[in-house]
């Protein structure tokens, strides 16, 4: 790792959290798959091998050091336990191929998942063991959940399910209705494993649907899976791709304890919206900068972020808008948590405008 | 009977408030009228669409609501395409467009599609998920001159730089563009990679492909 004598992030955690010292903020830079780069293993071998799985996260996460290890591949694996076909390339994320369902008369065909059985989910849930066991003493571990909206999509198909919402209302609600149930017991599988399942609902972006039609067709389904997870002693971290700004109140009185934006959204805007209430994580651009900047353009977004978003009163994490792209350069994740480390804890806004000035100097000279 | 214009009015409303199955009898009426299909097209229906895209860069229609509009439209130019004079079909800019390999969100790539379709280019859409070799064989084969590459998902971004690249090998890059756009896309990414543009929604990438063709294809006063 390539901080010295760094707190682990449980601990960083705690410390922040009872208002004691700490050596910086959290920070996730939000790998995805592109674990396997660190690891040296092939993308597919998620697919089948929990213990490449885990190893490869615990890989990543010991090199940078990062606040939170999550097991997640792509958001295929609850539709594909429930009949969907799935394509896994050699050495890229999974795809959808085909629906579970083509025709809307059978959404009665389709049910629940069983986490311990179907498709991938007993491979990410044995990963998630292995995960705990190894580093489940000094970083947050979660396990990701697409939420049952967006995994109502890839059930009966996307343009399908975008055209049914104004011509059939029902048959929404009712592939919703089985979709949460898949969402629930994979939960629920998450939590007796020791870890904290974070949700995943990019279709109920603003990018996508109205703010209607989310509080219609999604808003229900998402609340219970989050109230199910509350009832289990366990706080929610949510992503919506996107632009979510509509939509941000709703999000933060159904009670999650973090929220994490698209750098399509505003943080400054979420911090006055919903900071009192959430955590809020985010948003430097995973494609535009993490992938294809510099590092130090990492850098002077991940600052500037710091400073828009440090006094957020429920807290802030600096992150990426989504997650990286599998081939993101390590010195530009590097730069993230490098930025991070500089700033330290508590942050000091004229520090950070400091070693902003100092960016844009060096960016100058180049 | 209706005068052109209210019967061009009705098309265009038929299309903006999603009346994909009043829209075939509106259009019917029109042709019936003796009224010339280009302009039932550009006036009628394409305006439809580009108030309904209006209506979703204000943030009042979203996909869903796009989606259903552009049903109402293509069942609209099913019915005054095949009116169209020979001279009106010819001659179009053509235009491969896919989603990349590794993603299956082809939303946004269907409006894109929907929208130069609806400016009057020819599209040859590869669908989703499309493997990279196929976007350079497919202008190959039919002699396009633009390819327009979409993705939603960041970890798909590397392969559209790849596509350049086999232009290039193939000696091809210089008479065909690419255009990239996309959630994750940004132009500082485009440039990095080479492509000819970059654009933010399907009314933008209208207005990048007619500036990359030089806008001299049928226009609305035709």
């Amino acid at each position: 790792m390539s901080g010295v004598n760094e707190m682990t992030p449980l601990e960083r955690a705690a410390a922040i959290a009872k208002g004691e010292p700490a050596d910086r903020l959290p920070c996730n830079p939000n790998m995805a798959n592109g674990v396997a780069r660190v690891y040296g293993c092939k993308i597919s071998e998620f697919n089948s091998d929990a213990k490449t799985l885990a190893a490869a996260q615990i890989a990543s996460y010991r090199r940078f050091g990062y606040d939170s290890v999550r097991i997640f591949t792509d958001l295929f694996t609850w539709c594909e336990a429930m009949g969907a076909r799935v394509k896994f390339p050699d050495d890229d994320t999974a795809d959808l191929l085909e629906p579970a369902i083509s025709d809307v008369k059978d959404i009665g065909k389709l049910q629940p998942a069983n986490p311990y059985k179907d498709g991938r989910l007993p491979v990410h849930l044995d990963a998630m063991k292995y995960l705990v066991e190894e580093v489940g003493n000094e970083v947050a571990c979660s396990g990701g959940v697409v939420g049952p909206f967006t995994n109502a999509f890839f059930l009966l198909g996307v343009d399908n399910v975008l055209k049914l919402i104004a011509k059939n209302p029902e048959a929404i609600h009712a592939l919703c209705r089985v979709s949460l149930e898949t969402c629930k017991n994979f939960a629920e599988a998450v939590i007796n494993l020791g870890l904290t399942p974070t949700i995943s609902e990019p279709m109920s972006s603003c990018s996508v649907v109205s703010p209607k039609t989310f509080r219609e067709f999604s808003a229900p389904y998402l609340k219970e899976l989050v109230d199910f997870i509350k009832a289990r002693g366990k706080g929610v971290i949510m992503h919506i791709c996107g632009k979510t700004s509509h939509i941000w109140k709703d999000i933060a009185d159904m009670g999650v304890s973090g929220f994490s934006i698209d750098n399509v959204a505003s943080l400054t805007d979420c911090k006055h919206a919903i900071g009192h209430q959430v955590r809020i994580l985010g948003n430097v651009d995973p494609g535009g900068v993490v992938y294809s900047g510099t590092p130090l353009d990492v850098r002077l977004k991940t600052l500037e972020g710091i400073a828009e978003c440090y006094d957020s009163p429920k807290g802030y994490t600096p992150m990426s808008g989504c997650s990286l792209p599998v081939e993101t350069p390590f010195e530009n994740i590097q730069a993230m948590m490098d930025a991070v480390r500089d700033v330290g804890y508590p942050v000091r806004p004229e520090k950070v405008e400091a070693l902003i000035a100092d960016c844009k100097k060096q960016m100058a000279n180049l | 009977m209706r005068s052109k214009e209210e019967y061009l009015q009705a098309l265009s409303d038929c299309v903006v408030n999603m009346e994909d199955e009043s829209v075939g009898k509106v259009a019917q009426e029109y042709i019936a009228a003796g009224y010339p299909a280009l302009e039932g097209i550009l006036k009628g229906l394409v305006d439809g669409m580009q108030r309904a895209a209006d209506l979703y860069e204000r943030e009042e229609y979203f996909i869903p609501e796009l989606l259903l509009c552009s049903d109402a439209m293509y069942n609209g130019l099913d019915i005054l395409r095949p009116h169209l004079e020979k001279s009106e079909t010819q001659k179009k800019h053509k235009i491969v467009i896919g989603v990349i390999e590794g993603d299956t969100h082809d939303i946004g790539k269907n409006l894109v599609r929907i929208m130069l379709e609806a400016a009057g280019y020819e599209m040859h859409d590869l669908g989703r998920d499309v493997a990279l070799q196929k976007f350079v064989d497919k202008a190959k084969e039919i002699n396009a001159d633009v390819i327009a590459i979409s993705t939603l998902m960041t970890t798909t971004m590397p392969g559209m730089g790849r596509v350049i690249e086999m232009l290039e090998t193939e000696g091809l890059r210089d008479r065909i563009k690419v255009i990239v756009g996309g959630a994750p896309i940004s132009p500082a990414f485009a440039r990095k990679i080479g492509a000819d543009g970059y654009a933010a929604n399907a009314v933008d990438a209208v207005k990048l492909v007619d500036r990359l063709m030089g806008a001299d294809m049928m226009s609305l006063e035709a």
